[in-house]
C-alpha cells in the first residue's frame, strides 16, 4: 500500500492555498484493517480556524489559532503553534467520500475507510 | 608483539588507508546504532513564557495529553512539569506509515525570573495549549517610584 506523502507546495493546485509562513503539523499516518488514519498536531487551534479539504486526492489540513494573549514581555518562546498548514496526496485505495474528522486537545484526527472494492468480499456460492 | 623482519619493502599505501577507512565505517556504524532507538528519545512540551507586572505566565504545548494526567509543582523559584504523552491504543495489525510525533514521559524545569506565590498558581488547559499563571509575590511586583519634583 503506497504512503501518503507530502505535496511539494510550489505545485499544489489546491483551493486552500498555503499562507505566507505557517508550521508544519507533526502527523503520525497508520493502517489498520479498517483504513487509513492520520493524526496531526496542532495545539492552540480553534474549531472554527480548521479547514480540511480533499480534491483529487489531494489532503489539505488548515489551522488557524486563536488570538495570542499577548500580555507582558516575552521571556522565552518555544511554541511551534501558529498557523498549520500541510497537503499530503493519498493514495487511491481509500473512500475519501467517507472521511471523518475529529478535533480534541489539539489533535486532528482523520479516518478514512478502504474503499470498497478493495475489501475482501465475501462472494456468496448459489449450492443447486 | 612479534616483530616484523623488515626486509627493505614498502607496504602498499592503498591496504593502509583502506583498512583505516574501513575502522572509521565500522566504528561511526557502531556509534549510530547505539544512539537512541525511536521511542525513547528525550521530549518535552515546547515553552512560552512571558512576565507582567504581576505574574508570571507560562504556556505549554501538550496536544494530545490529558490536563489531569499533569503534574505541576512550584518549588522556591522552579516550576516543574511532569506528565506522559501516550500514543493511542494500538490495535493488532496496525501499519504505521509516519511517525512523526514525540511521545513518552516527560519531566520539564524552568527557573522563573520573579518569586512567585505558589499558593495561588492556576492552571487551566485549552485546545492542547496549557496555560499557568503565577502570581508575584508582592515584593517581586514591579513598583512605581514617584519622582517628586519641585
Amino acid at each position: 500500500m503506497a504512503d501518503p506523502i507530502d505535496v511539494p507546495v510550489e505545485t499544489n493546485h489546491n483551493p486552500l492555498q498555503p499562507p505566507e509562513s505557517y508550521f508544519v503539523p507533526a502527523t503520525d499516518v497508520y493502517e489498520t484493517a479498517d483504513g487509513l488514519t492520520l493524526v496531526a498536531e496542532m495545539p492552540g487551534i480553534r474549531p472554527d480556524g480548521l479547514a480540511v479539504t480533499v480534491e483529487e486526492n489531494v489532503l489539505v489540513i488548515r489551522g488557524a489559532p486563536g488570538p495570542e494573549a499577548s500580555d507582558g514581555e516575552v521571556l522565552l518562546k518555544e511554541f511551534t503553534a501558529g498557523e498549520f498548514y500541510r497537503a499530503f496526496q493519498l493514495p487511491a485505495d481509500y473512500d475519501t467520500e467517507r472521511i471523518e474528522a475529529g478535533l480534541r486537545q489539539g489533535v486532528l484526527t482523520l479516518t478514512l475507510p478502504k474503499s470498497e472494492r478493495l475489501k475482501p468480499r465475501r462472494i456468496e456460492v448459489k449450492v443447486e | 608483539m612479534a616483530m616484523i623482519p623488515w626486509r627493505g619493502r614498502t607496504l602498499p599505501v592503498a591496504t593502509l588507508t583502506s583498512l583505516r577507512e574501513e575502522m572509521n565505517d565500522l566504528l561511526s556504524r557502531f556509534w549510530s546504532h547505539t544512539s537512541e532507538p525511536f521511542g525513547l528519545a528525550e521530549w518535552s512540551p515546547a515553552l512560552d513564557v512571558s512576565e507582567t507586572d504581576d505574574a508570571v505566565l507560562v504556556h505549554a504545548e501538550i496536544p494530545g495529553i490529558d490536563p489531569k494526567e499533569l503534574d505541576i509543582a512550584v518549588v522556591g523559584n522552579t516550576l516543574t512539569l511532569r506528565g506522559e504523552k501516550k500514543s493511542e491504543t494500538e490495535q493488532e495489525g496496525t501499519n504505521y506509515h509516519r511517525v512523526e510525533r514525540r511521545y513518552g514521559a516527560f519531566t520539564r524545569s524552568l527557573r522563573l525570573p520573579a518569586a512567585v506565590d505558589a499558593e495561588h498558581v492556576t492552571a487551566k488547559a485549552a485546545a492542547g495549549v496549557l496555560e499557568i499563571r503565577l502570581p508575584k509575590r508582592e515584593e517581586a511586583k514591579a513598583k512605581r517610584i514617584e519622582i517628586k519634583a519641585d
